[in-house]
């Protein structure tokens, strides 16, 4: 099973390993700390999730059990808020960023996720809707609307 | 069909041909006036950054009004009639962008091949007031996004020597922090937007003069009581103030950024300023720049993920007496000071 980032609907950056992920379309927004920025940055390499398991297992101290509960948990969470969909074979694997905890293995925690819905009420107020440039005046050089 | 150019013709016919120029983020703006019937609602939030007349201005900005030109409004999208008065339509189709506003009838067109904009009101008597303190913000955001800079969701101040950025969402105490620095040292350089670029190095730029408080929040900053704008309709505003008209040495045109400060309601004794991390300055910087600038996404993001990468982030935590305010920020600015040549 592989998976990819929800774009263009969902932006992304990573800060020294913390992912913060937006949808643009809820209003929400999220982190995810370090080693759910690991796993973050594994998904935009759209890895099957066993290859993730695995890196993580390279990365961190725990059972593959243990990494594969906390991978399949965040996954769902990550799905459920529409942050990632199922990705199609044809996606080609991306390669593997560095992880953060590189100098040596460290110890596995549970990828913490945190949402946020503050804007959300922005997005009822203030309403956005792109169209196409029909109906628009037209730039004095032809190139906006009124077509 | 219309044509923007021979609207604002049609427009200013009649009327004289009002030009204004200023100095935004280092560049030369030149906004010109069909009459100077919008010059009220536009100008006031700018006046800090009035400069001389330009030779070549490098983005002018037509604007013009239909109650006082007596103009046919402009062509404008269809729109649903129950939307709230903040709702946005845009369209994108390079190089033109546009933005109409249909609860305040604004129209917001920019075209980047020419560096020309346009932007019609229906009456401008009639914008609401945060339009009148952040005016004909779109086109700033997208054409000065050419020039590499990044308007940001935040308020910003310093001295010449350097400033803060103070991020976060509304409510988190930007404005109170902001307004309450102009009894102090500090300079003003916006409560709720500023501008920010990272080449040749940080730098924040204001954009406006304005500062807007909840009025439930006006005993903080007493010293604004006599200076508001719209002291008789704080039951359903803001209250607004256009710092430039009442603290004229004040307000500055930008500084280099030395930190981005986070403004945090803590209920303690006192104000005090902890290191953080660059992805909690990112959460509390881009969302709501992003979701208040309505048209902005994965480039204004990953801009200001640079931005956070270069300047450090602290948490001011804010305790219950905030005229300590300023000089924590002073104290942090002087500690952030680069050693001397």
């Amino acid at each position: 099973m592989r998976y990819r980032v929800n774009s263009p609907r969902v932006i992304n950056e990573t800060i020294d390993g913390e992912a913060i992920m937006i949808n643009l379309t809820t209003g929400s927004y999220y982190s995810l700390d370090r080693v759910g920025g690991d796993v973050w940055s594994l998904l935009e390499a759209s890895l099957p999730v066993d290859d993730i398991v695995a890196e993580l297992g390279r990365r961190y101290e725990a059972t593959e059990d243990d990494i594969r509960r906390g991978v399949e948990d965040l996954l769902h969470r990550l799905s459920g808020e529409k942050l990632v969909v199922p990705c199609d074979d044809a996606e080609p694997v991306r390669p593997v960023p560095p992880g953060s905890a590189i100098a040596e293995r460290a110890p596995f925690r549970v990828p913490k996720l945190e949402k946020f819905t503050d804007m959300q009420d922005l997005i009822l107020l203030d309403p956005v809707h792109e169209v196409d440039s029909r109906g628009w005046p037209h730039l004095p050089n032809g190139h906006a609307g009124g077509k | 069909m219309t044509d923007l150019d021979a609207a604002f013709r049609k427009a200013s016919a009649e009327q004289q041909v009002e030009n204004r120029s200023f100095r935004i983020g280092g560049h030369q703006v030149l906004l010109r006036f069909a009459g100077s019937g919008a010059i009220p609602s536009i100008v006031p939030a700018f006046a800090h950054l009035q400069a001389e007349p330009f030779a070549e201005p490098e983005l002018v900005v037509d604007i013009w009004d239909s109650a006082t030109t007596g103009a046919a409004p402009p062509v404008r999208p269809d729109v649903d009639a129950e939307e709230p008065i903040g709702a946005f339509y845009f369209f994108e189709e390079p190089p033109a962008r546009g933005v109409f506003q249909p609860g305040m009838q604004a129209l917001s067109t920019l075209d980047h091949s020419t560096d020309r904009a346009w932007y019609w009101v229906a009456d401008p008597c009639a914008l609401p007031y945060w339009e009148r303190a952040a005016p004909i913000r779109q086109i700033l955001h997208w054409w000065m996004a050419s020039r590499g800079h990044q308007q940001v969701h935040g308020g910003a101040i310093g001295t010449p020597d350097g400033g803060v950025l103070l991020a976060g969402r509304s409510g988190s105490g930007k404005s109170t922090c902001s307004l309450v620095s102009l009894l102090s040292e500090l300079r003003y350089a916006g409560d709720d937007y500023a501008m920010v670029s990272i080449e040749p190095r940080p730098w924040v730029h204001s954009l406006f003069s304005s500062g807007k408080v909840e009025p439930e929040n006006l005993w903080r900053v007493p010293h604004l009581a006599p200076t508001l704008w719209n002291a008789d309709q704080l039951a359903t505003e803001k209250a607004v103030v256009f710092v430039d008209q009442h603290f004229p040495d004040r307000p500055i045109d930008g500084f280099p950024l030395r930190a981005i400060v986070l403004p945090k309601i803590t209920g303690g004794t006192r104000t005090r300023t902890v290191p953080t991390s660059g992805a909690v300055a990112l959460a509390a910087l881009a969302p709501s720049t992003v979701f208040q600038l309505h048209t902005a996404g994965n480039e204004a993001l990953r801009y200001l993920a640079r931005l956070v990468r270069e300047v450090p982030a602290y948490v001011l935590e804010l305790g219950q007496d905030v005229s300590e305010i300023p000089d924590v920020i002073l104290a942090l600015l002087d500690e952030l000071r680069p050693a001397g040549p």
